[in-house]
């Protein structure tokens, strides 16, 4: 059986539990308190994710301040349990609005108590999908929408939905101006060594959209990789246009694709959810194309004083630019004080995440800029700890610029041809320079 | 309205007062109660959230019971759920007052709202009360038949939570057929899935006791119901969807269309965004391609690329959860995922648990091309600050070093690390270069100049310091200082703390004295005095020892402490191959993580009732099965299920034969094979033993098992040698075993250790497996165990079927035995007789 998961806690960082749901007798009630001593209490927590105490195992994962334990007595799917958590948290955000954390918990009980009960029944997952659970599960304290006019059936099928095939899409859905936006975010793992060489870089990308879309839409995507190309070019019997093509190393999907049509004629259709969603999810490994070149030196001078100096050169066109650049520059921990100047932008220290942010609103392309920073160290008494020197993050949107170089060829909205669809492609780049060799 | 932030744990302040709240509540409930003005069901929640958030702090708020019962009369929804939750957390302890609530309860389930017919019907069946199950049985049948899929979905899962009350109204009531209609014809999807669930859990619970309910079980593994699921799996929901995958992995396909078949189906799944879901298909593919060496070899590359995208996107405990099924893999099989090391390389902000995973499966991918990179890059990693890891990734260099050819390199990376100039790097890397030159003793001479540089002043810890005090006595000629640096180190043994590092201390001045005598005589004289002096028994014992064979004669205690060494070839696998083979079975479970197979770790009574019958395959026998003779054909369905079996077989060859070789590199094979000799060692000294005890029992006697208590009435040696490597595959044994004639049947009693002993039948598969005689199935569970063993002469490949049922209530076993030489089987017979009687003894 994939989780039969014997009970679900929700504590807090002190162990105090906010929620408690016992789905089966073969836990007994000291389960918390055995996370608590043999976990929580102990270094355990951070070494392992999974933990067996007595016969249980405890499954745990920590979202913001709150852990999450799942707790299972026989040998349980641990990928489906993870799984379940992540997606309950989801679900529980998108009904408080946001934020998961032990005050929503504290302000919203009742309703997760109700959400438990729903989405998980003897053990066993069953639909957790937002979009219809919030059609039944509402803290308006009317009858369900199913009694309240019968005749009328004002929600039709919501209980057929509640299990049926397009669980993630309720029938009957009308906007006065349908849109869809679409943003491609994408988070690269990149090595440098001092001189400004890339020894390895990486990216994992998803697709996001947000659809407000009347009716069941039937959605068509269209990207520029080589496989989906090759494949059109093959159907239509023509030669492929030129142009830049990539090769995706893997690509996962939202349940709402049509997998099979992806695999027979790798094109991506689907039925979208209503409201936000993950689309699709991509690695890449060949052929990254980074925007930006960043340089720093740092130089410890003695054991008080440190000097920064960070250089970023934007790569891509001159025409083109960069919105909303965020430099993080990780500092040690126990700096006293900074002092330092910028180019363009604006930078501040900021010791909660000791690290100096760097702030630059239009980067435009060809064009660089610089930070060069003295650091004042409060000196430690006794063994110095040497400092890890965490990497250097980046955060930024390049409109219609990926790193990988994917790009939205087309996103057709089939069925509906009425529709004015005011589609808005969106790209972003999420850039994290993971460590730099210094020799 | 938040619940107060008292803790169980600081019960002090908040007890007291919670228990006057708690009469407060009753009050205000009962005073509600009768209540029909407006607004009075906000007040009515109110109260309601009040008691919930005590209940969940563990306030005992149970005394209100009544009054909650009496306020429920409402239209209220959330009310409903409020109170339904109240109910069902109490009323297993007060199966008294919830008999007030089984008539609301009743009424509800007749509700014109679908909703309040579902929850009223779920609450219901979580009562857990035993003896208001009668009440149980009118609603779930009219739950079952309901148009709405909600109510739908709620009562089948009520069948299974009725089971587990009362299993006898359950099957009374005829529930399980109803279910495999619904299952089979339903409309709805997850009304499917919950049948398929609850039917999987009560039949596989029935299997034991019931022949009908095991070939029930069995129907749900027929080829029809598999197609069914697997043809409509894109309705169903992800976790229903991994329900089915992983119903399919147990399915037995007719021929290799029907695999391709399968795996078309679900190739598609591969892609999908739930982890879980991607890695039940991959159990389904690599499960279904066991017998398809190139197959599975293609499988291994189809899977690779999903795995490597899960484990780069989600949270750190996801990747958790795959990087372990991905390590699993990458230890089966290197060779794939030898240009794929990078994507194992650590990432700065990956906690430690994920780091350590990545480690292990780096050292498992290197070979001759990849080596230089990744040892650059664990070297990177030994200068992290987190010193766990640090001291990890040292190891791994270390045992990359001892798995390859080309060590060269990695030498001199190790020495380099010497002359980091910090404490727990040098102590690792001492201990690592210590198991390289036992490996590589042509290294010695670059090693032994960076070590002796080493001042022993600086290594604190003792395995360190007992690797470095090896090394100095076991290379004294080599180091010039070696004596000076020893007497340096004995002349402090006061100080020395650890015991172990005083024995190694005691033995290379041994070695230094042989070579080196006039240099270490002083020392030795000070180490050895000063260990026959120690509080630690060993130390001392090893101190006097020494002293004593020196002065019987130099030069024997030459050939006793220092004698010339052969390199050490292969260092001893931790881990059986059996037992990795186990955990493979399982792919998709807990064992992965923890890399131990589930006996290990789940407890008895979970492994009583259902799981373990699950995992045994499909054998049963039926309580009047074993008390009189069982006719043969009663087996003859059973037995084609043998094959279902084979995942537990507790003989790994067959599987290896397989594709044992595809896997895994010669070295590790061997590795494997010395591993489990030396536990067959371990277990009853020479596995030949088996066939003449005298002489087992002087091995055992050696060893000091103690083996004197064992009954003086064995049986007279039995003259015939049974092979302890014999292998024979399941298929093999399904053939012979319907070819060949019975020769023998006896029955034989079993004394009471061996019957107390049998709590699981691996217990009796393991001492059977010590004997030379080989378990490939088996099945039951108390009080009746059934094994199929096999069994070869030693000489001649001449096999020996056997079919033992034993039944622990009567202590009797009933042993069928069937021969390719019919006239040898009596010698068998009684070889087998005489290792069950030994079953259990000490």
């Amino acid at each position: 059986m994939p989780v039969a998961a014997s009970a679900i806690y929700f504590l807090n960082l002190r162990g105090d539990v906010l929620i408690n749901r016992t789905y089966r007798d073969d836990v007994g009630g000291n389960m918390v308190d055995a996370f608590r001593t043999h976990i929580m209490q102990t270094k355990e927590l951070g070494n392992c994710p999974v933990r067996q105490i007595g016969g249980c195992s405890f499954v745990y994962m920590r979202i913001s301040n709150v852990y999450i334990v799942i707790v299972v007595s026989s040998n349980a799917n641990v990928a489906c349990g993870f799984k379940f958590v992540v997606e309950a948290v989801a679900l529980f955000k998108s009904y408080f609005g946001g934020a998961f954390d032990e005050d929503a918990i504290r302000n919203n009980f009742v309703l997760i108590y109700e959400l438990l009960d729903e989405i998980m029944d003897f053990g066993y997952p069953q639909n957790l999908s937002p979009e219809i659970l919030k059609l039944y599960i509402t803290q308006e304290g009317v009858r369900s929408p199913f009694s309240s006019k019968p005749k009328d059936k004002p929600v039709p099928n919501a209980t057929l939905q509640v299990t049926g095939a397009v669980g993630w899409r309720r029938e009957g859905l009308a906007y006065k101006k349908n849109e869809v936006f679409l943003d491609i975010v994408e988070s690269v793992n990149l090595l440098m060594s001092s001189k400004g060489n890339v020894l390895r870089c990486d990216v994992t990308g998803k697709v996001l959209m947000k659809c407000f879309l009347s009716g069941m839409p039937d959605l068509k995507l269209g990207l520029n990789d080589k496989i989906g190309l090759e494949k059109e070019s093959e159907m239509k019997s023509r030669p492929a246009k030129s142009g830049k093509t990539i090769e995706l190393d893997d690509v996962t999907f939202h349940q709402c694709v049509n997998l099979t049509r992806f695999n027979s004629e790798k094109t991506v259709s689907f039925v979208p959810p209503d409201g936000e969603f993950e689309l699709m999810k991509y690695r890449i490994t060949e052929g990254v194309n980074l925007p930006f070149r960043v340089l720093p030196t740092i130089k410890e001078l003695g054991r008080t004083r440190m000097e920064v100096n960070v250089k970023v050169k934007s790569v891509f066109g001159a025409k083109m630019f960069a919105l909303g650049v965020v430099v993080k520059i990780p500092v040690p921990k126990q700096t006293a004080k900074t002092n330092f100047q910028v180019t363009t932008g604006r930078a501040k220290y900021n010791p909660s995440i000791d690290c100096l942010v760097w702030k630059i609103r239009k980067f435009p392309g060809q064009t660089e800029s610089t930070l060069s920073a003295e650091i004042e160290l409060i000196s430690t008494m006794g063994e110095k700890k040497s400092w890890t020197r965490p990497p250097i993050q980046m955060e930024f949107q390049v409109p219609m610029f990926t790193a990988s170089g994917l790009r939205v060829r087309f996103l057709k909205v089939q069925r509906f041809d009425f529709y004015t669809l005011d589609s808005t492609i969106l790209s972003k780049i999420q850039c994290r320079v993971f460590k730099s060799l210094c020799n | 309205m938040a619940p107060p932030a008292a803790s169980q744990r600081y019960p002090s302040p908040s007890q007291p007062s919670g228990k006057s709240e708690v009469s407060d509540l009753k009050t205000q409930l009962r005073q509600l109660a009768g209540s029909r003005a407006p607004g009075v069901d906000d007040s009515k929640r109110d109260l309601y959230k009040k008691v919930i958030s005590y209940m969940t702090i563990g306030i005992d708020v149970s005394s209100v019971f009544g009054e909650m019962v009496m306020c429920s009369a409402t239209s209220d929804i959330v009310l409903k759920k409020m109170c339904y939750l109240y109910v069902g957390n109490y009323a297993k302890g007060n199966p008294d007052l919830s008999l007030l609530t089984i008539n609301f309860l009743q009424r509800d389930c007749k509700d014109e709202d679908p909703m309040i017919r579902g929850l009223a019907l779920r609450s219901l069946c979580s009562l857990r009360v035993p003896n208001l199950v009668e009440y149980l049985v009118g609603p779930l049948g009219s739950g079952l038949k309901d148009n709405n899929s909600y109510v739908r979905t709620i009562a089948v899962t009520g069948v299974l939570k009725l089971y587990h009350i009362s299993p006898s109204t359950c099957i009374d009531a005829d529930f399980p057929p109803t279910l495999k209609s619904l299952m089979l014809h339903d409309s709805d999807a997850q009304v499917v899935a919950n049948c398929l669930s609850a039917l999987q859990e009560i039949w596989s619970l029935e299997a034991s006791h019931s022949e009908e309910a095991c070939r029930e079980k069995e129907s749900l593994l027929s080829k029809p119901v598999i197609y069914y699921f697997l043809n409509r799996i894109k309705d169903f929901n992800e976790w229903a969807q991994c329900l089915i995958l992983e119903l399919a992995v147990k399915y037995v396909p007719s021929d290799s269309n029907d695999i391709f078949d399968i795996m078309n189906l679900l190739e598609d799944r591969l892609q999908h965004a739930n982890g879980a879901v991607v890695l039940a298909t991959v159990k389904v593919f690599l499960q279904l391609t066991l017998s398809m060496t190139d197959v599975h070899q293609q499988v291994y590359e189809r899977i690779k690329s999903p795995l490597l995208t899960l484990v780069s996107s989600g949270s750190p405990e996801q990747s958790y959860a795959i990087l372990s099924h991905l390590h699993l893999l990458v230890v089966r099989a290197p060779f794939i995922f030898a240009a794929d090391y990078k994507h194992f390389y650590c990432q700065y902000n990956e906690p430690s648990y994920v780091k350590k995973l990545k480690l292990e499966m780096l050292t498992a991918v290197a070979n001759e091309s990849n080596t230089y990179e990744i040892v650059t890059e664990l070297c990177e990693y030994a200068a992290n600050v987190d010193i766990a890891i640090a001291r990890e990734s040292i190891r791994a260099v270390g045992k990359i070093a001892l798995q390859q050819y080309d060590v060269n390199a990695i030498v001199d990376r190790l020495l380099q690390f010497l002359e980091m100039e910090k404490d727990y790097v040098t102590a690792e890397t001492l201990v690592l270069v210590k198991d390289l030159l036992r490996k590589y003793p042509q290294w010695s001479h670059d090693c032994i100049s960076v070590v002796g540089g080493i001042s022993s002043k600086n290594i604190q810890e003792p395995k360190g310091k007992a690797a470095l005090i090896w090394m100095l006595g076991e290379y004294a000629q080599d180091m010039s200082d070696a004596p000076y640096i020893l007497e340096n180190l004995i002349e402090n043994w006061e100080e020395e703390h650890s015991a172990e590092v005083r024995l190694h201390l005691l033995t290379a001045a041994m070695k230094c004295f042989f070579k080196r005598a006039p240099e270490t005589q002083k020392a030795l004289g000070i180490a050895l005095a000063a260990g026959v002096a120690d509080f630690h028994q060993d130390v001392h014992d090893r101190a006097l020892f020494y002293y004593r064979v020196l002065q019987y004669d130099v030069h024997v205690a030459e050939r006793v402490v220092s004698p010339p060494k052969q390199a050490v070839s292969v260092f001893a696998d931790t881990q059986s191959s059996e037992i990795k083979d186990r955990i493979f079975d399982e792919f998709n479970s807990l064992s992965v993580i923890y890399q131990k197979p589930s006996y290990m770790f789940t407890d008895k009574e979970h492994r009583g009732p259902f799981e373990f019958s699950d995992e045994l395959g499909n054998i049963s026998i039926t309580p009047e099965a074993s008390s009189d003779i069982v006719p043969a054909q009663q087996y003859e369905a059973n037995d084609k299920d043998l094959l279902l079996g084979i995942d537990e077989k507790d003989d790994n060859k067959g599987l290896s034969s397989n594709n044992g070789s595809a896997y895994s590199a010669p070295s590790l094979e061997n590795s494997s094979n010395i591993t489990s000799q030396l536990q067959e060692l371990a277990i009853s000294g020479p596995a030949t033993s088996a066939t003449t005890p005298q002489s087992s029992f002087g091995f055992d006697d050696l060893l000091g098992l103690g083996l004197s208590t064992a009954p003086a009435p064995t049986p007279s040696p039995p003259l015939l040698k049974l092979n302890p490597r014999a292998a024979l595959d399941p298929g093999a044994f399904q053939q012979k075993w319907r070819q060949l004639p019975l020769s023998l049947t006896q029955e034989c009693s079993v004394n009471p250790q061996g019957i107390a002993a049998l709590t699981v039948p691996q217990s009796l598969i393991r001492h059977m497996q010590s004997h030379s005689i080989h378990c490939i199935a088996s099945g039951g569970q108390s009080p009746n165990f059934k094994f199929f063993f096999f069994a070869q002469k030693e000489s001649e490949p001449s096999n020996y079927l056997a079919e033992c049922i034993i039944n622990t209530s009567s202590a009797k076993a009933q042993i069928k035995v069937k021969a390719d030489e019919q006239s040898t089987s009596q010698a068998f017979t009684t070889v087998f007789e005489t290792a069950l009687s030994k079953f259990g003894m000490p």
